[in-house]
């Protein structure tokens, strides 16, 4: 078999047939039904995030131009000036008088007058908050007068350990971690910094979650009603509409891939002059080129700008590439459902979510609708905020669709194997020599950081009923799977699909060949977070005492997780090439290797 | 223009084609018959690159099979026929002529020519709506919308009507006469037997017979003859119009029956031979009976002269064309010494 091969015209060409193809099988009366929703949604979604602005004037005061009440009026989108005569209170055409300073209140039957007077008096009481607060901004002496109940809140870090997450344990971590990024920022409640924003706890915080609400942003001052929590929550929505599209357009890409595979229909397409990468390209190219028309559409309706487009690309690619490797593994539409709710929920939250903390935590820019949502916002982010905000997404996408593509293939794409199996077939496809193994252990270290997250989070949330001396073992016991599976299925799946000649000799190479390209994977994403996000505190936990220490223990830090990797990823290796039960029983031995060291490294670094 | 050598295709522990060898030459139509799980498919597919072998290797008109640029001079007709049914049969060849770089007005007098000679009507007609046969029919035509020098073509007659089945065969025997080089498999041996030059015989992998069908008749097969005589004799057996009937396998054995006949105050009325058919062949060195999985011809249910039971020696059923090649036993005179009508043993 020759290698593959990429040529954009016969790519363009199936992409072509693709979309006649696709549209020939939708009807007229769901493209109208489509077309409806289209236009609904391009109504009702700015509206919805705005307000629909019913009550605009809604209550008309009869004040006039000189008189106190005026700005009042003004400043309030619900109530609407008019003459202040009695003449238009009689004949309706204001529903509340003030006459000479004061507010007539109207009798008790006029009940379209009460609202109005209801409303105006709500106005007054946020005004006066408002010109109160600025006082106490502009510290004149009367702020007293103004609050005289000062509270202040003061965040003291928590000194519970939860371990560090995001390395290997490689002695990049301090230990002391965790969760004292709780506070959800540095807003100290004294009213000096009114902005959202601020950074995760401290610098010993790799993951700190920050709290919903509490003083990190927002109004900061005021009356309680009037202090707003720190969600940016009309930009956050905005940004959710350019999700909402992808989550329907994979259903239609899942289906187009399925059909591929069911009955043997892709069969003639895979005997043509056409290579696997070509298929695959052509039949994808129309939806990442629909998702960028729709993401584009979305930002001329919201404001966003090219910024928005760039940044929700990678995400859309995501989606399309996660649905394309579920789809490739599905064995019926049946399973293909479950795919497509699987990839839908879990990627709609691990972009949703983030993008909530946008104004409290730089954490927030492993989603790159954190970036759309600051370009909303018109507060922007730099390059390096960019890539690592997208880079990841892209790199994920490339890595879904290169092993997706893997098994394009007859002799897998029609096969009814399960799932776990067309995985190791998959991975098979992709590693042929050492080379290969070490390439592959490092691609994989996005998804591994990605795993370790969801296991901190999970942990975060379950810390409180466990007991604290449980915590740090078990997520490291938790890194140290991920990890090990990460640097040994793609050995397995290549010994299984006799890429690898089995015995001692090779098993070694491989093994040595995973953990070196895992290792410097791990540290090539750490020089992407440093350069990315300097302040962050994930970015400083992954490689923190080597600044401070000795040029030999630097040394030592560097090499000893070398060392880690390339042994357990040998242990692994050499089951795989035994068998899968051998493999089996192989890597809970790494694992503990792992676990022991990242115990005893914590222990050094972190409590010594 | 095909060459296969020590092709072996493992799926994880199962040999599905161990040591294949063999060649095809230009304009040859060449067979790969067995049942099912004999590996022909495998083979085929192999040879269209769409399986890569384990061992071995496999080059078509001197490139290897797996090259993606050798599928410009392959048409490949699978088992089955897996279309893209919401097109039309039209738009479905224009699309895989134009992946072939195959020039718009050349692609439509080819896709027309083809459709013609397989007559097939309805071509503005989704694919959805058409019949099998009619899928068969362009399924076909793509593999011809390149003009390829060597088809592949697996099954191609499965689960068509006799009339599809007969247009789909000959339109192959056409398709070798103008000098293409075809493999054809099928489970129906008097297909193969039909229209192959050559064959082999596949069995749990194996290529387990070679050579022209006349070949591997001659080396694996036993023509039988049947001696009809007026009287009994020993291991004889009777006949429904009072004779008696005795099968030996060689001429030194019919002239010992002849003496026999005589000594018994008899005489030999008949004598025929039958030769032995592709699959009483490949049912002997197969050494089992797949019920079921090798269809024999049309001349399944065929009955002798005697209208006693026979396999292979006529055909009731068949049309005339079909009843002519499913005979393999000479029609004779009612002379004595006739054999193999020659007149004389």
């Amino acid at each position: 078999m020759t290698g593959p091969r990429f040529r954009p015209r016969k790519v363009l060409r199936i992409a072509r047939w693709e979309v006649s193809r696709t549209a020939g099988t939708v009807d007229r009366r769901t493209l109208v039904v489509t077309a409806a929703l289209v236009v609904v949604a391009a109504l009702v979604g700015p509206a919805a995030v705005g307000g629909v602005a019913l009550d605009d004037g809604i209550h008309r005061v009869g004040v006039s131009e000189d008189s106190p009440y005026r700005p009042v009026v003004e400043q309030h989108a619900e109530l609407a000036a008019g003459p202040p005569t009695r003449s238009a209170y009689e004949s309706g055409r204001v529903d509340v008088l003030v006459v000479d300073g004061e507010v007539v209140r109207p009798p008790r039957s006029d009940r379209t007058g009460r609202a109005a007077y209801d409303a105006l008096r709500s106005a007054v009481e946020a005004f006066n908050d408002d010109l109160l607060g600025r006082a106490v901004d502009e510290g004149r002496a009367d702020a007293e007068a103004a609050f005289p109940v000062d509270v202040r809140l003061r965040y003291e870090r928590r000194t519970r350990a939860v371990g560090s997450v995001g390395s290997d344990g490689d002695g990049s971590g301090d230990g002391d971690t965790g969760t004292d990024g709780g506070s959800g920022g540095n807003g100290d409640g004294d009213g000096n910094d009114g902005d959202a924003g601020g950074s995760v706890g401290g610098g010993g915080a790799p993951l700190g979650v920050p709290a919903l609400g509490g003083p990190g942003g927002g109004s900061t001052q005021g009356s309680p009603s009037s202090i707003t929590p720190p969600f940016p929550f009309a930009s956050l929505v905005l940004a959710f509409l350019f999700v909402v599209p992808m989550n329907f357009v994979i259903q239609s890409y899942g289906s187009t891939i399925m059909e591929e595979r069911i009955d043997r229909r892709g069969e003639l397409l895979l005997v043509s002059p056409v290579s696997p990468a070509e298929i695959v390209a052509g039949k994808t190219l129309p939806y990442p080129l629909a998702l960028l028309s729709v993401s584009v559409a979305v930002a001329a309706l919201v404001g966003g700008g090219p910024l928005s487009v760039a940044a929700v690309l990678p995400v859309a690619l995501v989606f399309l590439a996660a649905t394309f490797v579920g789809a490739m593994f599905a064995r019926s539409f049946k399973e293909l459902t479950f795919v497509t709710v699987a990839v839908s929920v879990s990627l709609t939250a691990y972009v949703f979510v983030p993008a909530i903390f946008t104004e409290i935590s730089p954490i927030a820019l492993i989603s790159p609708l954190t970036v759309v949502v600051r370009d909303l916002q018109g507060t922007g982010v730099s390059a390096g905020e960019f890539a690592f905000s997208t880079g990841p997404f892209l790199l994920t996408a490339l890595v879904l669709f290169a092993l997706g593509a893997g098994v394009y293939r007859e002799e897998d794409m029609f096969t009814q194997r399960p799932v776990h199996l067309k995985a190791l077939d998959a991975l098979a496809a992709r590693v042929r020599s050492a080379r290969g193994v070490a390439l592959w252990s490092a691609l994989f270290v996005p998804f591994v950081f990605v795993a370790e997250l969801l296991v901190v989070a999970l942990l975060f949330a379950v810390s409180a009923s466990v007991s604290e001396a449980l915590v740090l073992p078990l997520l490291v016991a938790a890194v140290a799977t991920v990890e090990e599976v990460a640097k040994s299925a793609h050995v397995l799946a290549g010994f299984e699909a006799a890429r690898f000649r089995r015995g001692l000799r090779t098993a070694v190479v491989v093994g040595v060949a995973s953990g070196l390209g895992f290792f410097l994977g791990e540290k090539l994403t750490v020089v992407v977070q440093l350069v990315g996000l300097p302040d962050l505190a994930v970015g400083r936990a992954v490689a923190p005492e080597a600044a401070s220490a000795t040029p030999l223990v630097t040394l030592g830090l560097l090499l000893a997780p070398l060392a880690l990797h390339t042994v357990t990823a040998t242990i692994a290796a050499v089951g795989a090439s035994r068998s899968r039960t051998a493999y089996l029983a192989t890597l809970p031995v790494a694992v503990l290797v792992h676990w022991t060291y990242n115990l005893a490294v914590l222990g050094v670094v972190g409590g010594g | 223009m095909i060459e296969v050598a020590d092709l072996r295709k493992e799926y994880e522990g199962f040999v599905a084609v161990e040591g294949s060898t063999f060649s095809v030459s230009p304009g040859e139509v060449f067979g790969i018959v067995g049942p099912n799980g004999a590996g022909k498919t495998t083979t085929l597919k192999m040879l269209a690159g769409l399986v890569e072998p384990t061992d071995g290797t496999a080059s078509v008109t001197g490139r290897d099979a797996g090259d993606v640029e050798t599928r410009r001079d392959l048409g490949f007709v699978p088992e089955e026929s897996p279309l893209y049914e919401e097109m039309t049969a039209d738009g479905y060849l224009r699309f895989f002529a134009d992946l072939y770089d195959v020039p718009r007005s050349v692609a439509d007098e080819r896709v027309a020519s083809a459709l013609d000679r397989l007559g097939l009507e309805h071509r503005g007609r989704r694919i959805g709506d058409m019949s099998k046969g009619m899928k068969r029919k362009v399924a076909i035509a793509r593999a011809l919308v390149n003009d390829p020098d060597v088809l592949i073509f697996d099954e191609p007659a499965s689960g068509l009507d006799p009339l599809t089945t007969n247009r789909v065969v000959e339109f192959t025997r056409e398709l070798g006469a103008e000098g293409r080089t075809v493999v054809f498999s099928a489970h129906n041996l008097y297909h193969v037997e039909s229209v192959c030059d050559r064959v082999v015989v596949m069995d749990r992998g194996e290529i387990i017979a070679r050579g022209s069908v006349e070949e591997v008749r001659a080396e694996h097969g036993t023509t039988e003859y049947h001696v009809y005589t007026t009287v009994e004799l020993p291991e004889g057996e009777a006949t429904a119009n009072g004779r008696h009937r005795r099968t030996v396998t060689s001429m030194t054995a019919v002239e010992s029956v002849r003496e026999a006949a005589r000594a018994a105050g008899g005489e030999v009325v008949d004598i025929r031979t039958h030769e032995p058919s592709l699959e009483e062949i490949f049912l002997e060195i197969a050494g089992e009976t797949p019920t079921g999985t090798v269809q024999s011809g049309p001349d399944r249910d065929g009955a002798g002269p005697d209208g006693g039971p026979s396999r292979h020696d006529g055909d009731a059923t068949a049309g005339p064309e079909e009843a002519a090649r499913g005979d393999r036993e000479a029609e004779t005179p009612s002379e004595p010494s006739a054999v193999d009508g020659t007149g004389e043993p």
